[in-house]
């Protein structure tokens, strides 16, 4: 298993760093400045073993961008093959269609602070 | 007596047939020394790495595990399973009420025909490792077995097909009222279709009292029956554990190895997934089957397409342009976090409803099973966590002549063996000598060329049952489409069976066009760089930056 991160502020989502007043204001700010990007969050999903962490964990993305390039960009950034298992699941809970926008999934699923939340997970194993 | 493998009990009557069966089950190892199948590469030790060579002490810890794996996995505490008989049970696209003795018929039948591969002891070493079982650690490759044996199943046999030896089912009740609980409530057994045995009781699986309860009416008698028998035969012999058959265990932890896997470890039903793409390509079966895996819940149809009409890779004017291949489609998803998200549930009832649907690998947390149906709120599995001696596929003939042989000797030896003339089995030398040659004949007989007492154990005659909400959120589902006219119709069935899903969208999607398209890297195309499971210590030092990690990337 991969050590975790030694910093226990680094540990806790990013909800949890972080208050509501805050957060809503981040986004107010960053929506201003830049109108035609969505503002998304992503995390690693708290029990994941296999899938290393991300270095950032906040991304400013074009409405117009699909699922499929986004979760591609993702992969590359974490150097994944193809055939390794890499899901995002909005909230934590639901797979996105690999062919929605951005726009099309922050319009159904934005948080009341205006981030949009994914989780991203590869798949458990099994031996016993 | 020694002890008895649970497959052998599973068989046998009396105690003179449980020797016969010992003897049997003990010979292909005693064989393995001198044939030994095996390809040079595999038992030519100095093509080892001595870095590889495990030392004493891994050694010892691998036996002491293995032994307790095999203790237990060896027996299992049998509890009945209720069924009741006023909704359906579904098993892979068939729906059963049952309420008549002929639903109830039908649906063993659909049950037991199905392929149950489990754990094996005692199986020639994975090369590399210490492992003579996959006891506590092969589940998954199990039920990807399983997985992939029904969809041979479906491209090799006839549709439907029922296997004419399906023994009774054992250890189930059929509930005249919808249970309550989970747990049995107000149940009563009926006789004529459950086994008279008490439930809960902690006992080997099966014991003598088990005679054979292979239904005794259908004999394959045509030359079209003796043909689909061996072809049974045939692809169950494709999964023996014997490094040279297509999809043992031998050749699949070998093909593991390319996705950073290796004996010992556990498999998800993701990497299973390519690990049985790469194994049906690699197989010289050319049965005129492929494997497809969708990457990241997307199904690109022209890939699909593109792998399955090989008229569009080779030269448009080539005379050897062969048919469109039949496919197996698999879908490794994520449905949910922690749990399973609810609200797919009735989306994966939707899914084992289809014909199409060849079931899905997943589990319980941390526990491998293969679903291949449903019954109201609780899935129907075939559990690959039983441990059973290894059969040797290889010394076993799989000829329509030997299969019709075997099935009339199989019905004389009880006949024969119930009226006593043949007890002193394993006492030849007390026997006249026409006798001794006689038991000897029979013997070797019985032992060379009676594959159904093997069999058996591939057969699985108690359905278990487990509610949805604790199925694992990680999971493979599995399709299969003959021609290209199936292909299209699976997409449009699977399509209306994923908008189903409570959830705002499907879990996984037929998109036109090919991965490429959408900037994707090419399936088949794997580079040759190790795949990073585990983070590289350098990446490490990355998130240490703490002010910069709180800054937004522009994408």
């Amino acid at each position: 298993m991969p050590p975790f991160d030694k910093n226990p502020l680094q540990n806790k989502p990013f909800k949890q760093r972080k208050s509501f007043a805050t957060r809503k204001l981040e986004v107010a700010g960053i929506r201003s400045k830049f109108p035609n990007k969505i503002p998304v969050i992503i995390e690693r999903y708290e029990k994941e073993k296999y899938l290393p962490p991300l270095d950032k964990t906040k991304f400013l993305v074009p409405h117009e961008l699909t699922m499929t390039q986004f979760v591609t960009i993702i992969r590359n950034r974490m150097a994944l093959l193809p055939s390794q298992a890499f899901y995002l699941l909005i909230n934590n809970s639901g797979l996105a269609s690999m062919s929605l926008t951005m726009a099309q999934v922050y319009k159904d699923h934005q948080d009341e602070d205006g981030f949009l939340y994914m989780t991203y997970a590869s798949q458990e194993m099994f031996g016993l | 007596m020694n002890s008895v493998s649970p497959s052998a009990v599973q068989y046998v009557g009396t105690v003179m047939q449980d020797e016969w069966v010992e003897s049997r089950r003990q010979q292909p190892l005693e064989r393995q020394g001198s044939l030994g199948p095996r390809p040079p590469s595999l038992s030519d030790p100095g093509s080892r790495e001595a870095a590889e060579e495990p030392d004493e002490m891994d050694k010892l810890k691998a036996k002491l595990v293995s032994a307790w794996n095999n203790v237990k996995y060896g027996w299992t505490v049998k509890t009945k399973t209720s069924f009741n008989k006023v909704s359906p049970v579904t098993i892979l696209g068939h729906s059963y009420l049952l309420s008549s003795e002929d639903e109830v018929e039908r649906f063993r039948g659909a049950f037991v025909s199905r392929i149950w591969l489990t754990y094996r002891r005692e199986f020639p070493q994975l090369e590399g490792s210490t492992w003579t079982t996959d006891c506590g650690w092969g589940c998954m490759l199990r039920s990807g077995q399983m997985l992939l044996a029904q969809g041979l199943m479906v491209h090799l046999l006839p549709r439907d097909w029922v296997w004419p030896d399906a023994h009774q089912l054992t250890d189930v009740d059929f509930e005249v009222f919808r249970p309550r609980s989970p747990v049995r409530a107000g149940g009563f057994p009926i006789p004529s279709f459950g086994s008279p045995r008490g439930s809960g009781t902690p006992e080997k699986p099966q014991t003598s009292g088990q005679a054979p309860k292979c239904s005794q009416k259908s004999r394959p008698e045509s030359a079209v029956e003796q043909q689909v028998e061996a072809t049974h035969y045939k692809l169950l012999s494709w999964f023996g554990d014997q490094p040279p058959t297509p999809f043992g265990v031998h050749q699949l932890v070998e093909i593991g190895k390319g996705s950073g896997k290796k004996a010992g470890d556990w498999y998800g039903p993701s990497v299973v997934a390519h690990i049985l793409r790469k194994a049906v390509a690699k197989a010289s079966l050319s049965q005129n089957l492929a494997v497809y895996v969708a990457q990241d819940c997307t199904v690109y149809k022209e890939d699909v397409v593109r792998l399955c009409d090989p008229s569009q890779s080779q030269n448009p004017g080539d005379p050897s342009c062969q048919p469109w291949k039949s496919v197996i489609i698999l879908v490794p998803v994520r449905l949910g976090g922690e749990a399973l998200n609810p609200s797919y549930i009735e989306c994966v009832k939707n899914i084992l409803k289809l014909d199409c649907c060849i079931g899905i690998i997943g589990g319980k947390p941390k526990h491998s099973l293969y679903f291949i149906g449903f019954q109201d709120e609780q899935l129907l599995y075939l559990d690959p966590h039983l441990c059973q001696s290894v059969v040797d596929v290889t010394q076993v003939h799989f000829s329509p002549e030997v299969c019709f042989l075997t099935h009339m000797f199989h019905h004389t030896l009880l006949l024969v063996s119930k009226q006593s003339s043949l007890q002193c089995i394993s006492t030849v030398n007390s026997v006249s000598p026409i006798q001794a040659v006689n038991n000897r004949v029979l013997t070797f007989f019985l032992c060379n060329t009676c594959p159904l007492i093997t069999l058996q154990s591939f057969h699985c005659s108690s359905p278990k049952k487990m509610p949805f909400n604790r199925m694992d959120p990680s999971c493979t589902i599995g399709f299969y489409a003959k021609s290209k006219k199936e292909f299209e119709s699976l997409c449009s069935a699977v399509s209306m069976a994923l908008s189903s899903s409570k959830e705002k969208y499907p879990i996984f999607t037929f998109v036109e066009g090919q991965s490429l398209d959408y900037g994707l890297e090419d399936h088949s195309s794997s580079p040759s760089r190790p795949p990073t499971h585990i983070l590289p210590p350098g990446k490490l030092s990355r998130s240490n930056n703490r002010q910069n990690s709180d800054e937004f990337v522009f994408l």
